[in-house]
């Protein structure tokens, strides 16, 4: 999927914390953004996604402005917090993955998916009974079900541990490699394990920076 | 007496209407009442409950002054009057963003005002007993066929939209990406409701409609492991209340929607009970090891 920002601004009242943002990317990059905690890397995620409505800018998903665009399915999302999420009411990982696509997904799709995570185990599982980790994963598991063209995570290892983190960035390398657009938020310094092609780094006044990286050769990452 | 309920339940035919009417609202209620219960809505069948009434008692006003709507039937202002207040929630919800139930005790307030103000000036307040407290054993033949229609609806509903009914509840913020325009889906949902709750309002009365609703499902959720047996188990736990509530109300002569609650609340509190003895017995069974602490 290609998406083209221009001159992105987004204010809370009076707080800019988006200033005049832009980036251009194919299909197949990936896009690491990186920053700060409260530097507005979930609030440009949140207009990608069409949740912060767009009106200083624009935005575009192949060449479509995002106030017409319509195939929102082709997008993956894992959002930072799961606080929109209603737990209590008994609902098992596979009744949560089998709602939660809109195709006819066989069994073993849903299985393939908890598998890449490391959570096949947990098919059967009541979600209220999940750790904050096995949650994350079901919810990264759910946004490969639908074999998205544009994968959006918002720090989405934030509270899983290390052995399925790797499960995960190599998961995603290889949805990558396959030709989904990534777009990947994190505050960790070191990006040395993330195989990307593009960086937009935000400050906290509300500028950024995007760069364009040669992605043959991994040592080379400029901080 | 108490076993005169079996015999005249074949024999008379406002006991199998009643029967009839109780067992389609003691499936339509919980499965309804799942959704609210996951959207976090429980005070809205409340809310519009109350709105249903206003629409009740408008109709019966305009009666007394010779002028006929909808037929002389009562309930269909209601359900109008239904979906006014599910609007009215929505624009004062938008003024207050953070205190979304402020705005549902503004409109049930003015709901209650409004329907007591019409009811005084059509001067039947003697039939708002049975709108406050339902009248099951009253029911009429037509009401039993809208019933049916409305359960037939809500189900077929169901089976064609479940998927997206149960994922955009558990999350709206996802909606976007299963396709599902969420503006739209509150709007087909409060419709929905609007139209469950009046036909509920006139069996079991405004006061318990939320009852009805919820407490099955609250009461399955203790003991549900899944979705569809969360559901399944207050469907069973409804209809079992239908039944002896019926039962009750016939013997005793009480209202029967009081007595349908009355044995939804026992039920929910004999799980509550059940299943904390049982987690305390689990506990001094398998003492906490520190194997799972890896
Ligand atoms: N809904 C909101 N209303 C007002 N301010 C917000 C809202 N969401 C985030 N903010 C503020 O905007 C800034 C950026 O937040 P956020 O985008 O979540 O940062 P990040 O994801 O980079 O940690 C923070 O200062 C935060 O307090
Ligand atoms: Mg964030």
């Amino acid at each position: 999927m290609q998406i083209d920002v221009h001159n992105l601004s987004f204010s809370y009242g009076h707080r800019t914390v988006i200033d005049s943002l832009s980036l251009s990317l194919s299909s197949g990059d990936y896009l690491v953004i990186r920053g700060k905690n409260g530097t507005g890397k979930s609030t440009f995620i949140k207009c990608l996604l069409g949740m912060n409505p767009v009106k200083n800018g624009m935005i575009f998903y192949d060449h479509q402005d995002i106030n017409y665009f319509k195939e929102w399915t082709c997008l993956g999302y894992v959002s930072q917090k799961f606080e929109d999420f209603n737990y209590e009411f008994p609902i098992t990982v596979n009744e949560f993955l089998s709602v939660s696509s809109l195709r006819k997904t066989s069994q073993s799709n849903r299985l393939k998916a908890l598998d890449q995570m490391g959570i096949l185990e947990l098919l059967n599982q009541n979600i209220n009974n999940l750790s904050g980790g096995e949650l994350q994963r079901t919810f990264i598991a759910r946004s490969m079900l639908n074999d998205p063209k544009l994968l959006i995570l918002d720090e989405p290892t934030a509270s899983i541990d290390k052995l399925s983190t790797e499960y995960f960035f190599k998961a995603v390398n290889q949805l990558n490699l396959q030709g989904v657009t990534i777009i990947l938020v994190t505050h960790n310094e070191s990006l040395g394990h993330l195989n990307y092609s593009h960086v937009l780094t935000m400050f906290s006044d509300g500028t950024n920076t995007f760069q364009t990286r040669d992605r043959c050769d991994l040592s080379e990452v400029d901080f | 007496m108490v076993l005169s309920f079996f015999t005249d339940l074949f024999q008379q035919d406002f006991m199998l209407r009643a029967l009839l009417a109780g067992l389609i609202l003691g499936v339509l209620a919980p499965v309804i009442g799942s959704i609210v219960v996951i959207r976090r809505l429980s005070f809205i069948a409340d809310t519009l409950g109350h709105f249903s009434l206003v629409g009740i008692s408008v109709s019966l006003f305009l009666s007394t002054l010779g002028i006929s709507i909808f037929f002389e039937r009562p309930l269909y202002l209601g359900i109008l009057f239904s979906v006014v207040g599910g609007l009215l929630v929505e624009l004062f919800r938008r003024s207050y963003k953070n205190y979304k139930e402020i705005s549902m005790v503004i409109v049930i307030s003015i709901g209650a005002a409004l329907s007591a103000i019409f009811f005084s000036l059509s001067k039947k307040t003697g039939s708002l007993y049975n709108y406050l407290f339902g009248s099951i054993l009253t029911i009429t033949n037509y009401y039993v066929i809208l019933i049916l229609i409305t359960a037939v609806i809500v189900f077929a509903l169901f089976i064609i939209f479940g998927k997206q009914i149960v994922a955009v509840s558990f999350e709206e913020s996802n909606a976007k990406m299963l396709g599902v325009n969420v503006g739209l889906f509150q709007f087909l949902f409060m419709i929905m409701l609007s139209i469950v709750v009046s036909v509920l309002l006139e069996s079991v009365g405004v006061l318990l409609i939320s009852s009805m609703m919820i407490i099955p499902v609250a009461a399955a959720m203790k003991v549900g492991w899944s979705y569809k047996s969360t559901t399944i188990i207050a469907i069973v736990f409804s209809e079992l209340s239908v039944f002896f509530g019926l039962w009750m109300a016939y013997s005793f002569t009480i209202p029967s929607g009081a007595a349908i609650v009355s044995i939804n609340v026992i039920l929910l509190m004999a799980i509550s009970f059940i299943k904390k003895i049982r987690s305390r017995k689990l506990v001094k069974k398998e003492p906490i090891t520190n194997e799972s602490a890896e």
